[in-house]
């Protein structure tokens, strides 16, 4: 894992405090492996939207599935702007 | 049919302590739980003292840390006080028959510092960033929501707003509700949070706040000549309302009965009380012919007490007035003196230390009572507890709005000859 990659994990944990970091993998699917519900991606939006400063659309969040799906979105939106 | 309505478990948090048990040792002992403010910087602020939730409240023992950051303040303090009462009352969760179980939950204003902060959010960084958990941290039915939530109780569910009388309506709601035979069970109470800069700064443009910064113990003074208004506090009291028949047949341990419940308005003024005290009076009235009893059989007062001048008067000639010569013998106390006032939460944690002054055969005092107001000359227990065997009380709840609420209260007898009239 790189850092940023580390960093989305630990706001993934921050956010879906009943899962145990170490089950929290690049490859882990959001809802269906960590068990997130919808409030639990709102709150992980307005998290990573506060951390990394940037804006991600309803249309963008659909496409979201995995933790590395989160990592590369970031690294991407970054290397745009 | 009507039912009999047993309380059978009670739960609260103030700034007195965390449990039933810490609070009615702190009220009988006259300690105050009023301090400075610690939940925001009070620099610019007339008013710098309140009755703040601080010690030994750990929600976090409790409520799940993901849930709990999904809740407001007033939030927690109910789901807090509920769960104290629900374990008290011995009730088992989920019930036999969750439909038959219902919850009341009186509040002022809710989630008053979720508003604050979203509403900080939005003009700070714009509308995407406005949490979005604050639509349900802030509305007072979510109080009953979670509550009903945790315990599996899915019978009559509903938030009430009546202001200062809230905690008092919630519990007289709920006790019709038992009574008419329309649940058998009810979670009822009152929950308050809005020690906050928005709330502070309100009433104190209102000149409703005392400022005794430099003395907060000695600032909440009912009935006392140097009173200069009434203290904010925050928490929560929850109470079990349960049919007898109910309570009986699984064995509970009932700890009284709610026996009367009045409710008016004094259709006057948008935040002064009548001065005629028509209104507290009929509603203690209404309360007192509920329980079929004469108001000489009346034997404490829980008053609103406010600690402002207007109530303190207005309250006193009402009592006189309901119980003519009477009213000089009656046991009378308020103890927001101690407790300050929680608002939407008042009613409901002094209709418990209602019931516990039955229980105990104990009046807890009226602290910081030293120099009377001539025109409030009746018996508030001054300063120091009493003993005294009560077989009715009633608790009286006053709001900015004129709504008046009065809930009679009676001991029960264990060998259940206690007289009933309905």
């Amino acid at each position: 894992m790189n850092d940023l990659e580390k960093k989305v994990v630990d706001l993934i944990a921050e956010v879906l405090v009943d899962v145990n970091k170490e089950n929290i993998q690049m490859n882990s699917k959001i809802v269906e492996d960590l068990g997130a519900e919808s409030l639990d991606i709102y709150d992980m939006i307005a998290l990573l939207e506060d951390e990394f400063g940037l804006e991600i659309t309803d249309e963008e969040v659909e496409k979201i599935q995995t933790v590395q799906d989160v990592a590369d979105f970031i690294k991407d939106h970054r290397k745009a702007s | 049919m009507q039912h009999r309505v047993a309380v059978t478990g009670m739960g609260m948090v103030t700034c007195l302590g965390s449990g039933v048990k810490a609070n009615w040792e702190a009220v009988t002992a006259g300690r105050s739980g009023i301090g400075p403010i610690t939940l925001f910087d009070t620099e610019r602020f007339a008013t710098r003292i309140a009755g703040e939730v601080r010690n030994n409240f750990d929600p976090e023992g409790f409520i799940p840390v993901k849930e709990l950051r999904r809740m407001d303040r007033y939030q927690h303090f109910a789901l807090v006080a509920a769960g104290e009462a629900i374990r008290d009352s011995g009730i088992k969760f989920p019930p036999d028959d969750p439909w038959r179980c219902g919850v009341v939950i009186g509040s002022g204003i809710g989630g008053l510092a979720s508003i604050e902060n979203g509403h900080n959010v939005l003009l700070k960084d714009g509308p995407r960033r406005v949490p979005p958990m604050m639509i349900p941290m802030s509305v007072i039915n979510l109080a009953p929501g979670i509550i009903s939530i945790k315990y599996g109780f899915k019978g009559p569910n509903f938030g009430l707003v009546n202001a200062c009388t809230s905690g008092t309506s919630a519990i007289g709601e709920a006790y019709r509700l038992v009574r008419e035979g329309r649940a058998d069970l009810v979670l009822a109470g009152g929950a308050e949070a809005v020690v906050t800069p928005l709330a502070i700064s309100a009433f104190n443009a209102l000149r409703a706040l005392s400022t005794r910064n430099d003395d907060p113990e000695k600032a909440s003074r009912p009935f006392d000549k140097d009173r200069n208004g009434f203290v904010i506090s925050e928490g929560a009291g929850m109470l079990v309302l349960e049919s007898y028949e109910h309570a009986l047949a699984r064995g509970a341990v009932i700890q009284a009965e709610i026996v009367g419940y009045g409710a008016t308005d004094d259709a006057y003024h948008f935040v002064m009380p009548d001065p005629d005290g028509e209104g507290a009076y009929r509603a203690m009235k209404l309360a007192v012919e509920d329980a079929g009893v004469t108001p000489e059989e009346i034997g404490y007062i829980n008053a609103h007490g406010t600690s402002t001048e207007l109530n303190d008067k207005m309250e006193t000639s009402a009592i006189k007035r309901l119980m003519g010569p009477a009213a000089k013998t009656v046991a009378i106390s308020s103890t927001k003196s101690m407790t300050g006032h929680l608002i939407g939460a008042a009613g409901a944690v002094e209709a418990i230390y209602s019931v516990m002054a039955i229980k105990n055969g104990v009046i807890p005092p009226t602290i910081n009572l030293e120099t009377p107001d001539p025109e409030c000359d009746l018996d508030y227990t001054p300063n120091k507890a009493a003993r005294r065997e009560v077989e009715y009380a009633i608790s009286n709840s006053f709001a900015f709005g004129g709504q008046n609420a009065s809930l009679a209260l009676k001991r029960h007898s264990e060998n259940g000859k206690s007289p009933y009239r309905i």
